[in-house]
């Protein structure tokens, strides 16, 4: 093309710009998402660039990388305009900085009051909210129903208090000696808090403080689900091999059809039916002391903006469409991913997959701890809260696990 | 006059190298150094504390722990991969046909990420699917699958298993050189002399290969007092952080607790250590005989 032409197209496109007030050109925004939540956050993208100018794209962040990552963008002031992260980083992050301050636009979203509890008190920070809810997960117990069936019990009961499930583990593992009752992840601190802390804190249990002399680690629960994993691990109940699980088996164990029980997340549904149709499996929620104190943990990832986002505008607007009904049922539902809005919990898209339904009513009931450095007290290797399980469960001395644990936490806490 | 500006002229040719290893090496250095006299995390911030940071990993009963494992793994490992490494390539000389062929495929794994073989490793030593357990119990020498990961001298084993299995090949391949450097007329001498092949190998190759030994000590030690992805992958640090290594303990301080300033100054400590055990090798190195 004669350079003439061009200068007379650009001149041409100029005026449409002056001549037409208002006219602008369609942004692309930039989404980091962790690996782990990388799929549903395509799934969002993809119905929103189907139906808006301005389109986004996706980078997937391997999960433990994140924090990194998006330190060092804050600080070098190269950030993307939105970001998907474990929601349990958010105190650390609001604390730091790192975040806008979305209170305008979301305390007024009657959306955002319909969003999970868990997620609006992760996201909120001296009175001011800086994200919410976008892809939840949340921890359930996971059984196999023909184990049920071979030990002589119902498939359609699960335990309902932590005894049960004791009681259910010990038949199981006696009517089918190739096979245990209940397995857990025991070198993985975040699996633990996952899956056993809601059996604590159902019961009525503080785990973990918030400062330095704040209660850590009391209330009823905390020594009785402790005493019951290291009896079932005394009895054999539970394999030998859960306890250097670091997490890479966190799943394969459960998938070889040999576990009776464990706690596991949302997600366990379609892997489980992806990877073993012939399975039947159930899900449940976690127990706790007595019947009704059932929970579970509520993870997943909060969408937020980072300081210094490009684009923020934008970005708001994605968060604040990403709320509605269209985005958590025709982005999140529809692809058999929980909805971070409770009130859709019970939606045409679950209706054939019951377990689905009990799933997304976990989200209703769970709680999150809100902690700062939740990474040194919770998902380092050598982090409190795993060094008291370890020590209960395989070395027997429950107490000063316990006792051990309160006094790192509030080191930590204090710090 | 004449010869001192040569000596400058001659210091302009190596100048770049200078500066690319000042830029590269020093400067990085310098910023970790005063990175480890503040408290500056991973979230932001950082005040300058001084030497607060070496004060508390002196009294960091994980970080000495980790040190004494690394120390446990160098001391179990380094023999190995000396001995093994100078019997295969004794073994792999005498065929001159085969000679290629066996190197090429003891060398192979050398060129496989470290990641990537601690991976296969890690499922090979899996009690349920691992095709090790399997084996083992096959030909009797275990009566059940066994879990690798549960006991620190088990995972230790199986570390040192999988590392002995990637890197071999380069420890072989420097002897080899060392071997074939040595001059020929001197074996031929002790052949007429009638000497067995066995007083060939200690009097004479193994005498005149003490600088490749040296050598290949110094990279196997600083290898495995840097040893962490092959714990990160297979052992995940367990049984209770009885693995972990010096680095790994650097990687948590870092990245998991975010305390970069704390992080720096293991960094710092462990650089110390290495340049101790370096600079002894190094000496060691110029006093052995050459040819």
């Amino acid at each position: 093309m004669p350079s003439s032409w061009r200068a007379a197209l650009a001149a041409a496109a100029m005026s449409v710009v002056v001549v037409v007030p208002g006219t602008a050109f369609a942004e692309t925004l930039s989404l980091w998402a962790r690996a782990s939540s990388s799929n549903a956050a395509q799934h969002m993208i993809d119905l929103w660039n189907a139906s808006h100018d301005d389109k986004i794209e996706l980078t997937t962040i391997p999960d433990n990388q994140m924090v990194t990552k998006l330190a060092t963008s804050v600080q070098a002031g190269d950030v993307p305009d939105l970001i998907s992260f474990d929601l349990i980083f958010m105190p650390d992050f609001m604390k730091a900085g790192f975040l806008t301050d979305l209170t305008a636009t979301l305390s007024t979203d009657p959306n955002q009051a319909k969003v999970a509890k868990a997620f609006r008190d992760l996201a909120t920070y001296d009175g001011k909210l800086y994200g919410t809810g976008f892809t939840p997960d949340v921890s359930i117990l996971v059984y196999n129903k023909d184990l049920f069936k071979k030990a002589g019990l119902d498939p359609e009961s699960p335990p309902k208090t932590i005894a049960q499930l004791q009681e259910y583990a010990t038949k199981i593992k006696q009517a089918v000696p190739d096979a245990y009752g209940y397995y857990f992840s025991g070198s993985c601190g975040g699996c633990n808090i996952f899956t056993q802390a809601p059996m604590m804190w159902g019961s009525g249990a503080t785990l973990l403080p918030t400062s330095g002399d704040a209660p850590a680690m009391e209330g009823p629960g905390v020594k009785e689900v402790l005493t019951m994993l290291k009896q079932m691990w005394d009895a054999k109940v539970i394999p030998e091999s859960a306890e250097a699980d670091t997490g890479a088996n966190f799943m394969a164990t459960f998938e070889t059809g040999t576990i009776g029980m464990q706690g596991s997340g949302g997600f366990a549904i379609s892997l489980l039916k992806a990877n073993h149709p012939d399975m039947d499996f159930g899900i449940a929620p976690l127990p706790g002391l007595a019947e009704g104190q059932a929970s579970s943990f509520v993870g997943g990832d909060v969408i937020a903006i980072p300081t210094g986002a490009k684009h923020a505008e934008l970005a708001t607007q994605f968060i604040q469409w990403q709320l509605t009904d269209e985005a958590q049922l025709e982005g999140l539902a529809k692809n058999l991913i929980l909805p971070s809005r409770s009130d859709l919990a019970d939606n045409k898209y679950f209706q054939e997959e019951p377990r689905y339904i009990t799933t997304a009513q976990a989200v209703g009931i769970g709680q999150t701890p809100y902690a700062f450095h939740f990474n040194d007290m919770v998902n380092a290797d050598q982090s409190p809260w795993l060094t008291m399980l370890q020590t209960a469960i395989f070395d027997g001395d429950i107490d000063g696990a316990i006792e051990g644990a309160r006094e790192a936490m509030r080191a930590i806490a204090a710090e | 006059m004449v010869r001192a500006l040569r000596n400058n002229v001659g210091f302009l040719y190596v100048l770049p190298a200078l500066a690319f290893v000042g830029f590269f090496v020093l400067w990085p250095l310098l910023q970790l150094g005063y990175l480890s006299l503040t408290d500056t995390s991973l979230l932001g911030g950082g005040q300058f504390i001084g030497l607060e940071n070496y004060i508390k990993a002196f009294e960091d009963k994980k970080f000495w722990q980790a040190l004494g494992f690394t120390a446990r793994y160098t001391v179990f490992i380094t023999p190995l991969l000396m001995g093994l490494g100078f019997a295969l390539a004794l073994l792999t000389s005498p065929n001159r046909r085969l000679q290629q062929i066996t190197r090429g495929i003891i060398f192979l794994p050398v060129v496989i990420g470290i990641g990537s073989s601690s991976l296969l490793w890690f499922w090979l030593f899996d009690q349920q699917v691992g095709l090790f357990n399997k084996f083992l119990v096959d030909i009797g020498l275990l009566a059940e699958p066994a879990v690798w990961f549960t006991k620190a001298d088990m995972g230790l084993l199986a570390v040192t298993i999988s590392i002995t299995w990637k890197v071999i090949g380069f420890g072989m391949l420097l002897f080899v050189a060392g071997i074939q450097s040595i001059n020929g007329e001197i074996g031929e001498a002790a052949l007429i002399d009638g000497g067995n092949y066995w007083q060939r190998v200690w009097y004479i190759i193994l005498p005149l290969s003490l600088r490749v030994i040296l050598l290949t000590t110094l990279i196997s030690v600083i290898g495995s007092m840097l040893a962490f992805d092959q714990f990160y992958i297979m052992t995940g640090g367990n049984p209770r952080g009885q693995t972990f290594t010096a680095v790994y303990s650097i990687y948590q301080s870092s990245f998991i607790s975010f305390k970069l300033g704390y992080g720096a100054a293991l960094s710092i400590i462990l650089t110390a250590i290495i340049l101790v055990f370096s600079s002894l090798q190094v000496i060691l190195s110029n006093r052995s005989p050459s040819q």
